[in-house]
């Protein structure tokens, strides 16, 4: 929100932003990435809870005024930053603890020990690309720092990952960097966490588990990955809970490690890959990242047929996202990602294609108009209307076909919006599905841009 | 409290800064009006919390101190939150330009 106001700011037109008094500090840090100095008019407290009469009045006594002198009193002013090292320079010198305690303290850690990144370590992740250190990706909200080949691989050391994973920090980047994927709004109240998939022949030679316990730290590849990424959000991107601040995130959740497909698998039931189906070619290595919001509890299905199977998703999936889902109504975008179990892919994989397993889903989980809206105006949108969406283009004209508030609605707006990724127990029943957040982390994919002579760097 | 290792032969690093280069050249705050009659106010609204309360509120507010203020409503400029953000946002500044904007109150980040 302030960036729009940043925009009309740099036009010469003064702005007062209206913001609750629980964002002020995040607001402090995206003004200071911005570097426009922006007026603001505080809220005190949260508006969705308080009555018409406490809403009246705190806008009479405290956020009106504050508007007022934001676009009449004096021009705000952002204090002058402060001097900052240059990149790769060398910033403390002290034994294991020491450093520990001294990034802690400066609030570059995610409250674990981290691997110094020393210049011998961090040139050893920078040898595993063909690309320059000083190369910037793209300046990146919300401290305005420049996503550089070099920061990847500081926090890439920093993170506990191994120098060969380098190519794919910088896939995952370049992912997370495409205005798609909105890289700004990773500090949002949902909380919602980037999840990356990875696919392709690296699978295997970088060890990514995709089998049993998949999920679990407790592989190298897929735990460090995962870490990494907030590691990056956190000291690049500016993306702090307290005591820091940029991360709104109300209650949030941790890191995620990073997902690999079992390949063969699907393959051999005859389904396209995860990453064929994001239209990449066989043996190309890739990654996604997938905002993800909300996961369902473990779904066990049983029988020898597809239907028995999906008709299981459909219930569990629809019990478990349909609330959140007036957040993708609302910008004509969510897309659930199924984890399903490679036993239980096979089963389906004999009788349906990807596609009809999208279909049914999309046409078997439904929501009333009346409870939809009901979330909607819950959440922060009190204005909520299926009419109004449909006029703007933003859902298909089926989501207004009758004013009836108990008509059913699609929960899923698109079959194509469904993700199946095939990966997990073999020896169990058991898929996973895993929500995006609206248009916020839409899945994105890079292809891993591997250095010249990776085969011999793999061998060291 | 912090560590400290009994380890007298423990080895030292030498550690590089983990944050990168900030890019973002700052600029001036545009002038404010100390006195808003006769000038445009517009009102730039993401369409959440409450907005379509606060909005007329401040609005009431703002002109009962200057009577001859004029605002253009929210809905002329679309919601610049969500689906369309960058599209809604790229159009700012025409639309404020054409509406001859002296001054935005932009919400609500809450």
């Amino acid at each position: 929100m302030l960036r729009a106001a940043a925009v009309v700011e740099q036009m010469g037109i003064p702005t007062a932003s209206i913001i609750g008094s629980g964002f002020l500090k995040q607001a402090e840090v995206i003004v200071k990435g911005l570097g426009v100095p922006l007026a603001i008019g505080v809220y005190p407290g949260a508006p969705m809870v308080d009555s018409e009469q406490d809403l009246e009045r705190k806008v009479e006594e405290m956020l009106a005024p504050g508007l007022l002198q934001g676009l009449t009193g004096e021009s705000p002013h952002v204090a002058d930053a402060k001097a900052e090292p240059a990149p790769g320079q060398v910033v403390f010198s002290g034994t294991f603890d020491e450093v520990q305690e001294h990034f802690y303290r400066q609030l570059w850690t995610d409250g674990l020990p981290i691997v110094p990144p020393t210049r011998g370590r961090v040139d050893a992740f920078l040898a595993c690309t063909d690309r320059k250190p000083e190369e910037v990706i793209r300046v990146v909200a919300q401290d305005g720092r420049e996503a550089s080949i070099l920061s990847i691989a500081v926090n890439g050391v920093m993170a506990g990952c191994r120098p060969e994973y380098m190519p794919v920090l910088i896939a995952v980047i370049e992912a997370m960097c495409d205005p798609l994927f909105r890289i700004e709004d990773c500090g949002s109240t949902p909380g919602w966490e980037p999840l990356v998939i990875v696919s392709g022949p690296i699978i295997n030679e970088l060890d990514f588990n995709y089998g049993q316990g998949m999920m679990r730290v407790g592989r190298q590849a897929n735990s460090s990955v995962g870490r990494f990424v907030r590691m990056f959000l956190r000291n690049i991107c500016g993306f702090r809970i307290p005591p820091g601040a940029g991360d709104k995130g109300s209650i949030a959740q941790s890191f995620l490690v990073a997902m690999a497909e079992d390949e063969d698998s699907a393959r051999a039931f005859g389904w396209p890959t995860f990453a064929e189906d994001r239209g990449f070619a066989r043996g190309e290595n890739v990654v996604t990242v997938h905002s993800v919001v909300s996961i369902t509890s473990p779904i066990y299905s049983a029988g020898a047929r597809a239907i028995d199977h999906v008709q299981q998703w459909a219930e569990l999936i629809g019990g478990s996202f349909t609330y959140w889902a007036h957040t993708g109504f609302k910008t004509g975008l969510w897309s659930p990602l199924i984890v399903a179990g490679p036993s239980i892919a096979e089963v389906i994989a004999r009788e349906w294609s990807k596609g009809e397993v999208r279909h049914y889903l999309y046409e078997h989980i439904k929501v009333t108009a009346e409870r939809a809206t009901h979330y909607a105006q819950m959440t922060s949108t009190p204005t909520f209307s299926f009419e109004r969406l449909v006029e703007d283009g933003i859902l298909p004209p089926e989501y207004a076909a009758s004013s009836d508030p108990q008509r059913l609605l699609n929960v899923i707006i698109k079959p194509e919006m469904v993700e199946i990724l095939v990966a997990g127990d073999p020896g169990r029943n058991q898929s996973r599905a895993y929500m995006s957040n609206h248009v916020q982390g839409p899945p994105t994919s890079r292809r891993v841009e591997l250095p010249k002579d990776w085969k011999k760097r793999l061998q060291h | 409290m912090s560590l400290k290792s009994s380890d007298t032969h423990e080895p030292r690093y030498e550690v590089l800064w983990p944050l990168s280069r900030r890019a973002v050249k700052d600029t001036a705050a545009a002038p404010r009006i100390p006195d808003l009659n006769d000038k445009t106010v517009c009102e730039l609204w993401d369409v959440i919390f409450r907005g379509e309360t606060i909005y007329p509120l401040v609005r009431e507010y703002i002109k009962a101190r200057f009577p001859r203020v004029k605002f253009v409503g929210y809905s002329e400029f679309g919601n610049f939150h969500g689906a369309r953000e960058h599209q809604v946002t790229a159009t700012l500044p025409d639309k404020l330009r054409a509406h001859h904007a002296d001054a935005a109150i932009v919400g609500i980040g809450a």
